[in-house]
């Protein structure tokens, strides 16, 4: 490995961008994502930051037990983040959609069928420590030695 | 002037200021001890009364299976919401999350569930499907005949005129196997679950 890739590997483990999409979850998710940008969790400390714009992101969290208004969408979302990239799916919505999976509902989990999950963090909702854990523990083993792995 | 420069070196000169301020962490986030997370097995007895089951409110969260063990229930992750309802309503303690068994016994507070039976007599045709069903009615008479009659009234169901009675509300296991057998939907069993506090028959604490 050359130098320039371990430099690489360590400002990609150092400078994560992180969108989020709600594809229809009861919002109490949304919370505990947004808790991680509290002080108490302050995760730009790890190097985390919120973009919120697809194109800029390398890290998508997906929240939410996949309404059908989502069915066109996601996908091209998805398509849209440049890679290297990761989508991890934020509670028990987008794994098996927890509450919301009875007959006669319109979701459609899990967000696994539509677009690659890299980590599940489970929960109803996760604690932001898990989430941040799951970040922190997934983007720095898909990033490191993206060009090597590619060629 | 001079001496106040000195004083600024001195202090931003040190390593120890340096290292803190190059790597500032907030302290290490722990999941506190309290937190209820997924239920863990105590190592007691599960007596399969599948409370746990009824008690859960999310769907595919939990089940009972056979384990050479015996009976043990079974927590699935990414469907449990951890509300800690299992927990409670477990008559034996089997489960344990976070500090609910402790808080339950400070209290002295359960969670009882009882079974309240309806039929509806306009729609009952006196098939006996119900009675013969019935997994109780099948300890006290396994020679029930096949219309829902017995001699004994023991029994939890009953046909008798041509319809079908409740006679002993209180021995339901709340399975609801009638209500499934039920060709016309005449039968429902309700599920009652209601917190008790200071119980007068002992919760397994005891």
């Amino acid at each position: 490995m050359t130098i320039l890739q371990k430099v690489k590997n360590f400002v990609r483990s150092r400078s994560i961008h992180v969108a989020y999409v709600d594809v229809g979850s009861c919002n109490g998710c949304d919370i505990e994502v947004l808790a991680c940008l509290s002080p108490r969790y302050d995760i730009e400390q790890y190097g985390i930051f919120v973009h919120n714009n697809p194109r800029e992101a390398d890290i998508l969290l997906v929240i939410g037990a996949y309404t059908p208004g989502w069915e066109e969408k996601l996908r091209g979302l998805w398509e849209k983040i440049p890679p290297p990239k990761a989508a991890i799916a934020i509670g028990n919505c987008p794994i098996s959609g927890c509450l919301f999976a009875r007959p006669h509902t319109l979701v459609d989990p899990p967000v696994a069928k539509h677009i690659p999950i890299a980590a599940q963090v489970p929960g109803c909702p996760p604690r932001p420590t898990e989430i941040l854990s799951a970040i922190l523990s997934v983007a720095p083993t898909i990033f490191a030695d993206y060009e090597v792995k590619t060629k | 002037m001079a001496l106040s420069l000195v004083a600024y070196i001195r202090e931003f000169a040190r390593v120890e200021w340096a290292k803190k301020f190059l790597a500032a962490r907030t302290a290490p986030l722990v999941i506190p001890p309290y937190f209820r997370n997924y239920p863990e097995l105590t190592g007691k007895t599960c007596t399969h009364h599948l409370f746990c089951m009824m008690a859960c409110p999310a769907p595919g969260a939990i089940d009972v299976i056979r384990t050479p063990e015996g009976w043990q229930p079974r927590i699935h992750v990414g469907h449990c919401i951890r509300c800690g309802l299992c927990v409670e309503a477990c008559p034996n303690g089997v489960l344990s999350s976070g500090r609910i068994l402790e808080s339950m016994f400070l209290d002295n507070t359960r969670l009882s569930f009882s079974f309240a039976i309806t039929v509806d007599l306009d729609r009952c045709m006196g098939c006996g499907n119900c009675a013969v069903a019935c997994p109780v009615n099948k300890l006290i008479d396994a020679q029930m005949s096949h219309g829902g009659r017995a001699s004994t009234d023991d029994l939890l169901l009953k046909v008798s005129d041509g319809k079908c009675h409740v006679l002993h509300v209180e021995k339901c296991t709340g399975c609801k196997t009638c209500e499934h057998h039920c060709p016309n939907e005449a039968i429902s069993v309700a599920r009652l679950l209601e917190a008790v506090h200071s119980p007068e028959e002992e919760p397994w604490t005891s």
